[in-house]
C-alpha cells in the first residue's frame, strides 16, 4: 500500500516565509533560554534579521512564477510583491514596536498577566515590557505573507488564523490604559472568530459546488459543475464576508475604530499598514484567480459594499474627536478605495498594489507621530488636546499636516498619486459610478483631515496642551521613513508603477 | 481491510445495517435529551456536563458513518479538551455568576434575534434548494483505503505546508496562554519543594490538615473561621482568597445550639 | 476476520491487569516506611493544596492555563492520529515531516518549561 508520494515542493518559493517562521521559532526560544537582560537587544536584531533575510529571498525570487506542494501555495508577481510590500511595512513598523524612549519599558506591559490596577500591575509599572511581542509579530507577518500566496482555500484559513491570533494577542497588550486595550483585544478575538467561521462555512459550500478548495479548481469549476448556482453564490458571499472583515469593510467594519483606539499604537500601526496589505492581497488574488468568470454575479454586490465602505468611513471620520478613531475611520474609507480595485479585476490589480504601499507607509508615519503626543497619562489622543500645537512644536506639525494632506489627496503626496493610479484604472474598466463615489466621497474625507491641520496651526492652544515627546532613532526613521515615501511616490511614482506593472496579473492556472 | 471500512461499504448501500439503527435509536434521544437539558440546566455545571453526554453521542454517530476520524476527534479535542476548558471557565468566573439581562444597546436582543432567524432561514432554504436533490457521491474514492488513511494522504503531502504552519498556531496560543495567565516569580521568589516543606514543619506552623471554615462554626458565611476543640477560632480555616471582610458582632457571635445556651457568649 | 486478530489485544489486556494487581499486592511489603507529620494530610502528596474559596466559588487563574496548554497538545495528537495509522504508506518523508511538526510545537513547550508555566505554585 505504499503508494502516497510527496507531491513537487520548490524550496525556493517558500524560503521568504520559512526564514520569517524559522526566525519567529528562535525567538520564542530566546524568550527561553536567554537571560532577562538580553532578550530585548537579542529579539530586535533576531527580528530585523530574519525580515531582512526574507526581503533578501523575495527579491532573488522576484521572477519566479510557479504553482507548488500540489496547487497549495502559488508564488507569482504580485504575490511577490504583496509579500515584499508586508515585510517592508513590518520592518518600519518594527521600529515603533521596539521603541523604548518615549515610555520607560516600551509601549508595551511588562507581564499582562497581572490585572488592571492591581498592587501587581502597579510594581510593574516602570519595569521592560514584554519581549514575546517580537516573535508575535513575526508570526502575524509569516501568516500574512502566506495569506498573499495561498494557493488553495484551506491554507489560506490557517495563513489567516495563524495571522490574526497573535494580532489578538498583541492588541490586549498596552502597557497604559490596560483596560481599554483588554477591551480590544477581546473585540478583535469574538468578532474574528465569528469571521473565521464565516470563512468556513463559505469554504465548505464552495468545496460542495466545485468539490475542491483549490483557487484555480473553483475557476474550472464554474465552468463544469452540475452542482445547483446557489452553492457558489452563498459561498462565495460567506467567504467575502471572512476576508471583508480583515479589510474592515463597511458593515463589517464595527470593530475597526474600537480596537484601532485599544490597541497600543504600534500595533494599530501594524494592523492599518500591514494587514490591510494581506486582507488586500487574499481579496485580490480570490476574486481574480477563482472567481474572475463569474464576475457578473459578484460585482454589483462588491460594488455597493464598495461605495458603502466609502460613504459610510468617510463621512463617519468627520465625526471622531479622537485621532485614533479618525484614522481607524480614514482606514475604512480607504478600504473602500481598494475594494473600487477589486472590483476593477484585472486591470487595477498594479494600482491597487501601488495604493497598498503608499498608504501603508502614510499610515504607519501618522501613527508614529500619535505616540509623540504625550502627557503624564501617556498618549494624548484626544483632538481637543491637539490644539495649538503647532505653537510649540513646529516641525511635528508641519510633517502631520504633510501626511495629512497626503491622506486628503492633495497632489504631490502619494494620497494623490496612488488614489489617481487606481481611480483612472477603475475608469478604464468600466467602473465609472464607483470612481464618481470614490472622488465624491474622498473630498468629504479631506475635511477631519484638513480639521485636524486648522486644529494644529489655527486654534489657541488649551490649558493643558501636551509635549511633543523626542523619541529614539527608531520612531524618527519610521516618521522619516512615512513621510518621505509619502512625498517621493507623490513626486515620482514612476519607478514603483513600473514594478507593479511587472509583477502582472495573478497567477491562474 | 478494517472493520470501520466494512461499515463504509455497507453504508454504500442504501440499507442502513441493523446495528446502526440501534445505535442510533439508543444515542439520538440521549444526544437529544442532553442537548434540551444543556439549554434548561439551571447550573452551569450541568450544562456543560449534559453537553459533554451530546458530543460524545455525535462522536458516535461521526464513527458510525463512516468517519472514524472526525469522531476520534469529536471526543479527544471537544469533548476532552475543549469541554474540560469550559468547565474551567466556569469555575475560574464563579459558577453562581449570571448574566446581566439589561440591555447595552436598545432593541439589540430583538435585532439579533431577528437577523439571525433570518439569516439562518435564507441559508437553510438556500441550502435546501442547492443540495436537496443531489446524491453524494465521493465518499467511496475519499475512503476507498480507509477514511484515516485518506485524511493522512492529504493532510502529509498537498496540504503539508498548512499542517507544518499550524505548529505556529499552537505556539502562538501556547506563548498566548503564558502571556495571560501566568505570572512569572523573580529569581530568588520561587521556593523549591525543600524549602516549603521545611517551612511547612518550623516551629509555630502547624502541618496537619486544616479544618475548613464553618466547623463547629455557627454561622454560614465562608468569612466565619472554625472553631478549634479548644474553643478558639482559627483564622487559617478562612481561604486566603476570600476578601477579608468586617462582620458585624451579631454576624461574628456564635448562635445558640443545643450544648450552649447563653446567647452571646463566646466560650 | 478471524478472532485470531484479537490475541494480541487480549493479551494487552491481561498484562495490563495483571501489572496493576501486582504493584497494588506487592507495594506495602517492599515499599519503605518512613513516618512523620505530613503524613497525616488529608491528601498525601507533598503539595499544599490550592486554596479555593468552599461552597463553589471562583477557582485560581492558574487552572486556565493548565486546561489550555492541555489543548494544546491534545490537538498535536490528533494530527499523530492519521500520521501513526498510515505510518506504512507515508516512508521517509512522513516521519520527517512530523518530526518537524513536533519539534516545532516542542519550541512552545521549552518556552512553557523555562517560564515556569508548568510549576503550580
Amino acid at each position: 500500500m505504499n503508494d502516497i508520494q510527496l507531491p513537487a515542493i520548490d524550496y525556493a518559493a517558500l524560503l521568504p516565509m520559512l526564514i520569517v517562521f524559522g526566525a519567529a521559532c528562535v525567538g520564542i526560544l530566546v524568550e527561553a533560554f536567554a537571560p532577562r537582560g538580553w532578550r530585548f537587544v537579542i529579539q530586535v536584531s533576531l527580528t530585523i534579521g530574519g525580515l531582512v533575510a526574507g526581503l533578501v529571498a523575495i527579491i532573488v525570487n522576484r521572477d519566479l512564477e510557479i504553482t507548488t506542494i500540489g496547487g497549495a501555495v502559488t508564488v507569482d508577481g504580485p504575490g511577490l510583491f504583496l509579500q515584499g510590500a508586508i515585510i517592508i511595512l513590518g520592518i518600519v513598523s518594527l521600529g515603533l514596536i521596539a521603541e523604548r524612549r518615549l515610555e520607560r519599558g516600551g509601549p508595551f506591559v511588562a507581564e499582562a498577566a497581572h490585572a488592571a490596577n492591581s498592587d501587581g500591575d502597579k510594581r510593574q509599572e516602570r519595569e521592560p515590557g514584554a519581549t514575546e511581542v517580537f516573535p508575535l509579530t513575526l508570526f502575524a507577518i509569516a501568516g500574512m505573507m502566506l495569506f498573499c500566496v495561498s494557493g488553495d482555500l484551506l491554507t489560506m484559513f490557517v495563513a489567516l488564523e495563524v495571522f490574526s491570533l497573535p494580532l489578538y494577542l498583541l492588541c490586549g497588550l498596552a502597557r497604559r490604559r490596560r483596560l481599554i486595550s483588554q477591551e480590544a483585544a477581546l473585540k478583535y478575538f469574538l468578532l474574528g472568530a465569528f469571521a473565521s467561521a464565516f470563512f468556513l462555512y463559505g469554504v465548505a459550500l464552495l468545496y460542495g459546488y466545485a468539490g475542491t478548495v483549490s483557487l484555480t479548481g473553483i475557476r474550472e469549476g464554474v465552468l463544469q459543475s452540475e452542482q445547483s448556482g446557489i452553492l457558489l453564490a452563498a459561498g462565495l458571499a460567506l467567504l467575502a464576508i471572512g476576508l471583508l472583515f480583515k479589510a474592515a469593510a463597511v458593515p463589517f467594519h464595527v470593530w475597526t475604530p474600537d480596537v484601532y483606539q485599544g490597541a497600543p499604537t504600534p500595533v494599530t500601526a501594524l494592523m492599518a499598514a500591514c494587514t490591510k496589505a494581506a486582507a488586500f492581497g487574499g481579496l485580490l488574488r480570490v476574486f481574480n484567480v477563482a472567481f474572475e468568470t463569474t464576475a457578473w454575479d459578484w460585482q454589483p454586490v462588491l460594488a455597493t459594499v464598495a461605495i458603502l465602505t466609502m460613504v459610510v468611513g468617510s463621512i463617519l471620520a468627520v465625526a471622531q474627536t479622537d485621532i485614533k478613531r479618525l484614522l481607524a475611520y480614514s482606514s475604512v474609507a480607504n478600504a473602500g478605495y481598494l475594494l473600487v480595485g477589486v472590483v476593477s479585476l484585472n486591470g487595477a490589480v498594479g494600482s491597487s498594489l501601488f495604493y497598498l504601499i503608499a498608504y501603508g507607509f502614510s499610515v504607519l508615519g501618522a501613527f508614529a507621530m500619535v505616540t509623540l503626543v504625550r502627557d503624564s497619562e501617556g498618549e494624548a489622543t484626544h483632538l481637543s488636546r491637539w490644539a495649538g500645537l503647532g505653537k510649540g512644536s513646529p516641525l511635528f506639525s508641519a510633517l502631520f499636516t504633510f501626511l495629512m494632506l497626503g491622506f486628503a489627496g492633495i497632489p504631490l503626496t502619494s494620497g494623490f498619486t496612488s488614489k489617481f493610479a487606481l481611480f483612472s484604472s477603475a475608469w478604464d474598466s468600466d467602473q465609472s459610478v464607483l470612481v464618481i463615489v470614490g472622488v465624491l466621497s474622498s473630498v468629504v474625507l479631506a475635511f477631519p483631515y484638513l480639521k485636524v491641520v486648522v486644529l494644529l496651526w489655527l486654534n489657541p492652544p488649551g490649558e493643558e496642551t501636551p509635549t511633543v515627546s523626542v523619541p529614539s532613532m527608531l520612531t524618527r526613521a519610521v516618521i522619516f521613513a512615512g513621510v518621505a515615501v509619502t512625498f517621493v511616490l507623490g513626486v515620482a511614482p514612476s519607478f514603483l508603477l513600473d514594478i507593479v506593472a511587472d509583477a502582472g496579473p495573478f497567477l491562474a492556472k | 481491510m478494517s472493520l470501520l471500512a466494512q461499515g463504509a461499504l455497507l453504508a454504500a448501500d442504501n440499507t442502513v445495517p441493523t446495528g446502526e439503527a440501534v445505535t442510533f435509536w439508543i444515542l439520538a434521544p440521549i444526544a437529544l435529551g442532553g442537548a434540551i437539558g444543556m439549554v434548561l440546566a439551571r447550573n452551569a455545571v450541568h450544562s456543560a456536563l449534559l453537553l459533554v453526554c451530546t458530543m460524545l453521542s455525535l462522536g458516535v454517530f461521526y464513527v458510525l458513518q463512516a468517519g472514524p476520524f472526525i469522531g476520534m476527534v469529536q471526543i479527544i479535542v471537544y469533548t476532552g479538551a475543549i469541554m474540560m476548558l469550559f468547565l474551567f471557565v466556569i469555575m475560574l468566573v464563579g459558577r453562581h455568576t449570571r448574566d446581566s439581562l439589561i440591555e447595552v444597546l436598545r432593541g439589540q436582543r430583538l435585532a439579533a434575534v431577528i437577523l439571525g432567524v433570518g439569516f439562518a432561514m435564507l441559508l437553510g432554504t438556500g441550502l435546501a434548494r442547492g443540495v436537496g436533490s443531489v446524491t453524494a457521491k465521493g465518499l467511496d474514492e475519499a475512503n476507498a483505503n480507509g477514511n484515516v488513511e485518506g485524511i493522512a494522504k492529504l493532510l502529509f503531502t498537498k496540504y503539508i505546508f498548512a499542517f507544518e504552519v499550524t505548529s505556529a498556531l499552537l505556539i502562538t496560543a501556547a506563548i498566548g496562554a503564558m502571556l495571560l495567565a501566568h505570572i512569572e516569580k523573580k529569581p530568588g521568589e520561587k521556593l523549591d519543594q525543600k524549602v516549603l516543606s521545611r517551612n511547612r514543619f518550623t516551629k509555630g506552623n502547624y502541618p496537619g490538615p486544616k479544618s475548613g471554615p464553618g466547623v463547629f462554626a455557627t454561622s454560614d458565611s465562608v468569612a466565619t473561621p472554625a472553631i478549634l476543640p479548644d474553643g478558639t477560632f482559627t483564622e487559617r480555616s478562612v481561604s486566603k482568597v476570600v476578601p477579608a471582610r468586617e462582620l458585624t458582632l451579631t454576624e461574628a457571635r456564635p448562635k445558640a445550639t443545643n450544648g450552649n445556651k447563653q446567647d452571646g457568649e463566646i466560650r | 476476520m478471524s478472532l485470531s486478530q484479537w490475541v494480541p489485544l487480549v493479551v494487552l489486556f491481561t498484562l495490563a491487569t495483571l501489572f496493576a494487581l501486582f504493584s497494588v499486592t506487592i507495594a506495602p511489603y517492599i515499599g519503605p516506611r518512613r513516618y512523620n507529620k505530613a503524613k497525616l494530610e488529608a491528601y498525601e502528596c507533598g503539595i499544599e493544596p490550592t486554596p479555593t474559596p468552599p461552597g463553589g466559588s471562583r477557582f485560581p487563574v492558574k487552572f486556565y492555563l493548565t486546561a489550555m496548554l492541555f489543548i494544546i497538545f491534545d490537538i498535536e495528537i490528533v494530527f499523530l492520529y492519521p500520521w501513526a495509522v498510515a505510518f506504512d504508506s507515508l516512508g521517509m518523508f512522513g516521519f520527517v515531516e512530523m518530526l518537524l511538526f513536533i519539534v516545532t510545537v516542542f519550541v512552545a513547550y521549552t518556552y512553557v518549561w523555562r517560564r515556569g508555566g508548568l510549576d503550580w505554585d
